[in-house]
C-alpha cells in the first residue's frame, strides 16, 4: 500500500550569482534544456550576498534542499567574493551536519558559459533529494 | 500600493507550456494588485502603451512584467516607467520563459511554478523604494587590447572621435594574423597593404599611443575608471582606462593535435597558412598532383572544436585556384565535409574554382602515409560509399581558428567568462554581441569566435561605437545597487570594515559607527550578509526582499 502513496517532489531554492550561475541558467533556458520545475531560483549580485540566515530560512519555510551558487574560485566579478561564500558555507554545512543536514545545502560553482553543468548540478541535487525524501516518507 | 502585473505570452513561447490566463486571474484577488493582465508580446509597442496607459491612468506605483529574463529589455522596459514619471527601479521583472516555459513542458507544473515566481516578485517589489541612478565620472580614454584587424578598426573610430586610445599589441608589428597574407580574398589584396592603409589612418593623431611589444600585467578598478598595468619594453606603465575593448585574435589550428594527419613529419604535408607564407618558393613536379583537406581542425567534436571555422572552404578553394592558375595541368582534389563558402560571393567562387579543374571528393580521410613517391590518402568517399586510395605531391590542410593562446589569462585578468570552445563570450548572442558581462568591457574580431576580416573590422567598429556611447559624456549612470549603513543600528564592530573588497567603508572614530562611500561601493552585498546587526544593506537586494522572496517560493506567506 505504501508503495502507491503519491511520490513527493522536493522544493529547492537556489542562490544565483549574477555574473555567471544566472547567466548559465539563462543559456540553459534559451538551449531549451530541461530541469525539474521544483528547481527555483533567487538571484543575487555575488554569492557572497547570501547571508547563512536566508539558507536557514529556506529550511525553516519548507525547502528540502538550498543551494548556493557562485562564479569559480578565482573568477569573481566581485574579486574574492567567492572565497568568503565558500568559508560561510563551509560554516553552515558544519553547522548543518550537527543536525544530520548536512546533504540539504550544497555548494557550486557554474561560470556564465556552463549551461550544461547548470543543468547537471541541479538535477543531480534534486533527484538525491528526492530518493531519500521518498524513502523517509515511506518508512 | 498599486501594482500592475503585466504576463506575457512571448507569442507561443510562454503560453504554449504556461497557462497565461489563469495566472493573470489568480494575481487579481490580491489586494494590492490593482492590474493583473496578460498579453501576446509584452515587449511591442502596443504592449508598452498598455503599460503606460496602466501607469497612467490607474496610478500603479508598482510594475511587475512577467516575461524573458530580466537581461533582455531591461533599458526599454525601464524606459516605459520613466515616461509615464514614474521610478524605473519600481520595475520588477520576472522570468518565466528561460527559467519557467522553456526548461519544464508540462503545463500544470510550469504554471504553478510561474505563480509562484510571479508571487516572489510581488512580495519583494512591496518593498521597493524609488532609486537615483549613480553618477560616475568617466575617463574619456579605450584600452584595445590586440593590434589585428579589429584592434585597429576600433582604434581607428574611437581616435576619430577624440577619444584617447591606448593601443596595446603583444608582438613588435601591429597587424596580426591580416599582416601575413597574401592575397586577403575577396579583395584580392596583399594583407600588408590593408595594415598599412589602416596604420597610416592612425599615425600622427595626439591621442593615439601605441604600444607594441607589450602585454597586460595589471587589471583593477571600474567601470569607467579602470587602472591598468603595463608590461612595456621600457618597463612598468601605468595608465586609466574609462572602457576597454579585447581584440587579442585567434590562434592557427596546430594539426600535431591529430597526428594521423602526419603533420610536422614531411615537408609535403603544409597548412593553409604555410601555403600562403611560402607559395612561391613550393618545389613541385611540372604536374603536382595536389590534395586539400577542409575542417582541419574544426567540426571536430573528438578534439573539442565541433564549431566551424568559417573561413577555411575560401581559404581550401584559394588554395586550389592558385594551383590550376600556376600548374594548368595540375591533378587537384579537395576532400570535404560540405563546403560552407559563407561569405558574399562564395557560392560564385567556389562554381569558379569547380570550372578551373578543381575535383571535390566528399569524403571521411582515414590514413595519411609518407611514402618516397608522394603523399598516400586513404579513406572513404561519402557520396559513393567506396574507399579510395590516392597518391600526392602535396597535401595542404585547410586548418581552423582556434582561441588566442591568451584567452585564459585576459579572462581571469578581466575577469570575464569564455565560452564552451574557449573563446571570448558576448552578453547575449543575439542582443548584445559586443559586450561582455562586465560593463565597459567589449570584445572585438576572432577572439570572441571565427570571422572573416570583413567580419572582424566590423565588429571591432561595432564595439567602438557602444564603448564611445558609454564614455563620450565624461560620466555615466551605473545601477544604484549600493550599500547604505543604518547608523542608529550599527554598533561600530567594524566586521563590514574588514569583509569589504573594495575598500569602501570608512568608520567614524568620532560617532563609532561606519558609513559607505558610495563611489567605490562594488553592490557585491559582502558587508550586507556579513554585519551581524543588520546594519548595512545592499539597495535592491536588502534582507526583507529576499526573505520574502523565499517565502513567496515555498509558498509560506
Ligand atoms: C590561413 C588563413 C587565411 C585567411 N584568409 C583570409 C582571407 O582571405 N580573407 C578573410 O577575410 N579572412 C581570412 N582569414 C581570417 C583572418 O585572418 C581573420 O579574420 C583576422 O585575422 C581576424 O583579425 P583579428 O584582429 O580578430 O585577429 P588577429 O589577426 O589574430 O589579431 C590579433 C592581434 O592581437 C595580438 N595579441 C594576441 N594576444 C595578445 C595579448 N595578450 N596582448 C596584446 N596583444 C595580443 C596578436 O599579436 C595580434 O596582433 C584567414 C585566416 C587564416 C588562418
Ligand atoms: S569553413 Fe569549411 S573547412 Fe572551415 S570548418 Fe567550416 S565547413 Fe570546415
Ligand atoms: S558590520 Fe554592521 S554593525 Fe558592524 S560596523 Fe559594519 S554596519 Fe556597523
Ligand atoms: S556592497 Fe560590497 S563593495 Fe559595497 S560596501 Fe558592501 S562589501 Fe563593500
Amino acid at each position: 500500500m505504501l508503495q502507491d502513496k503519491a511520490e513527493k517532489n522536493p522544493e529547492i531554492i537556489g542562490f544565483a550569482c549574477s555574473y555567471c550561475t544566472f547567466k548559465a541558467s539563462e543559456m540553459a533556458g534559451s538551449l531549451r534544456m530541461k530541469y525539474p520545475e521544483g528547481v527555483k531560483l533567487i538571484q543575487v549580485p555575488c554569492s557572497s550576498r547570501v547571508d547563512p540566515a536566508f539558507v536557514i530560512k529556506a529550511i525553516f519555510e519548507g525547502a528540502d534542499g538550498v543551494f548556493v551558487a557562485g562564479c569559480h574560485p578565482g573568477d569573481c566579478h566581485f574579486i574574492k567574493g567567492n572565497y568568503f561564500t565558500r568559508r560561510k558555507i563551509a560554516a553552515l554545512k558544519e553547522m548543518f551536519d550537527a543536525f544530520s543536514m548536512k546533504d540539504k545545502l550544497r555548494l557550486f560553482w557554474v561560470s556564465a558559459a556552463e549551461a550544461r553543468r547548470f543543468i547537471d548540478k541541479v538535477t543531480t541535487m534534486y533527484n538525491e533529494i528526492k530518493e531519500r525524501k521518498n524513502v523517509r516518507e515511506k518508512n | 500600493m498599486k501594482t500592475g502585473i503585466f504576463i506575457c505570452h512571448c507569442g507561443h513561447n510562454i503560453k504554449h507550456t504556461v497557462n497565461v490566463k489563469k495566472l493573470s486571474e489568480y494575481f487579481k484577488k490580491y489586494p494590492n494588485v490593482t492590474v493583473s493582465q496578460d498579453y501576446v508580446f509584452v515587449c511591442s509597442e502596443p504592449g508598452q502603451d498598455m503599460i503606460r496607459e496602466s501607469i497612467e491612468k490607474k496610478g500603479l506605483d508598482r510594475v511587475i512584467i512577467a516575461s524573458c529574463t530580466p537581461s533582455l529589455h531591461g533599458e526599454m522596459f525601464k524606459d516605459v516607467l520613466k515616461k509615464s514619471n514614474l521610478n524605473p527601479f519600481l520595475l520588477r521583472r520576472v522570468s518565466i520563459r528561460e527559467h519557467c516555459s522553456w526548461v519544464g513542458d508540462d503545463v500544470e507544473k510550469n504554471t504553478e511554478k510561474a505563480k509562484r515566481l510571479i508571487l516572489a516578485g510581488l512580495y519583494s517589489a512591496a518593498h521597493y523604494v524609488p532609486l537615483e541612478e549613480k553618477r560616475v565620472d568617466v575617463t574619456r580614454s579605450a584600452l584595445i587590447i590586440g593590434g589585428g584587424v579589429s584592434g585597429l578598426s576600433a582604434a581607428a573610430f574611437l581616435s576619430k572621435m577624440g577619444m584617447q586610445v591606448y593601443l596595446v599589441e603583444k608582438e613588435p608589428e601591429l597587424g596580426g594574423h591580416v599582416r601575413t597574407l597574401k592575397n586577403i580574398w575577396p579583395a584580392g589584396k596583399d594583407g600588408k597593404s590593408i595594415i598599412d592603409e589602416m596604420i597610416e589612418e592612425l599615425t600622427g593623431r595626439e591621442n593615439v599611443e601605441i604600444f607594441t611589444s607589450t602585454t597586460i600585467s595589471g587589471f583593477e578598478g571600474f567601470f569607467g575608471n579602470y587602472e591598468v598595468t603595463l608590461d612595456t619594453p621600457e618597463g612598468e606603465k601605468k595608465l586609466t582606462a574609462g572602457g576597454v575593448i579585447i581584440a587579442i585574435g585567434f590562434s592557427p589550428f596546430d594539426p600535431r593535435i591529430k597526428p594521423e594527419l602526419q603533420y610536422g613529419k614531411d615537408d609535403r604535408i603544409i597548412t593553409t597558412l604555410e601555403f600562403e607564407h611560402n607559395a612561391d618558393t613550393l618545389q613541385l613536379p611540372e604536374k603536382p598532383r595536389v590534395a586539400i583537406l577542409h575542417c582541419v581542425g574544426s567540426r571536430d567534436e573528438q578534439i573539442g572544436k565541433p564549431y566551424c571555422s568559417r573561413v577555411c572552404c575560401i581559404n581550401a578553394l584559394r588554395v586550389g585556384e592558385a594551383m590550376k592558375d600556376k600548374y594548368k595541368d595540375s591533378y587537384v582534389e579537395s576532400f570535404y565535409m560540405d563546403v560552407r563558402a559563407h561569405p558574399r560571393g562564395g557560392e560564385e567562387y567556389f562554381e569558379d574554382t569547380q570550372e578551373k579543374g578543381v575535383l571535390f571528393t566528399r569524403a571521411n580521410v582515414a590514413e595519411i602515409n609518407l611514402s618516397p613517391t608522394g603523399i598516400v590518402i586513404r579513406g572513404e568517399d561519402t557520396l559513393f560509399g567506396e574507399t579510395f586510395e590516392r597518391e600526392f605531391d602535396l597535401v595542404v590542410l585547410s586548418i581552423g581558428m582556434s582561441p588566442p593562446v591568451d584567452n585564459k589569462l585576459i579572462a581571469s585578468l578581466l575577469k570575464i567568462t569564455l565560452d564552451k570552445d574557449k573563446f571570448f563570450m558576448e552578453a547575449h548572442i543575439k542582443l548584445r554581441p559586443f559586450d561582455t558581462a562586465v560593463k565597459g568591457i567589449f570584445i572585438a574580431g576572432s577572439c570572441s569566435g571565427p570571422k572573416d576580416v570583413e567580419e572582424s573590422i566590423n565588429h571591432g567598429r561595432a564595439s567602438a561605437v557602444k564603448l564611445f556611447g558609454f564614455l563620450n559624456l565624461g560620466y555615466a549612470y551605473v545601477d544604484p545597487f549600493i550599500s547604505y549603513v543604518d547608523p542608529k543600528r550599527c554598533s561600530g564592530c567594524r566586521m563590514c570594515e574588514q569583509a569589504c573588497v573594495a575598500k569602501a567603508i570608512k568608520y567614524d572614530e568620532e560617532k563609532r559607527v561606519v558609513h559607505v562611500e558610495e563611489a567605490a561601493c562594488m553592490g557585491c552585498g559582502l558587508c550586507n550578509a556579513t554585519c551581524p546587526s543588520s546594519a548595512i544593506s545592499l539597495k535592491g537586494y536588502i534582507d526583507c526582499m529576499i526573505d520574502d522572496e523565499i517565502g513567496a517560493l515555498l509558498e509560506a506567506i
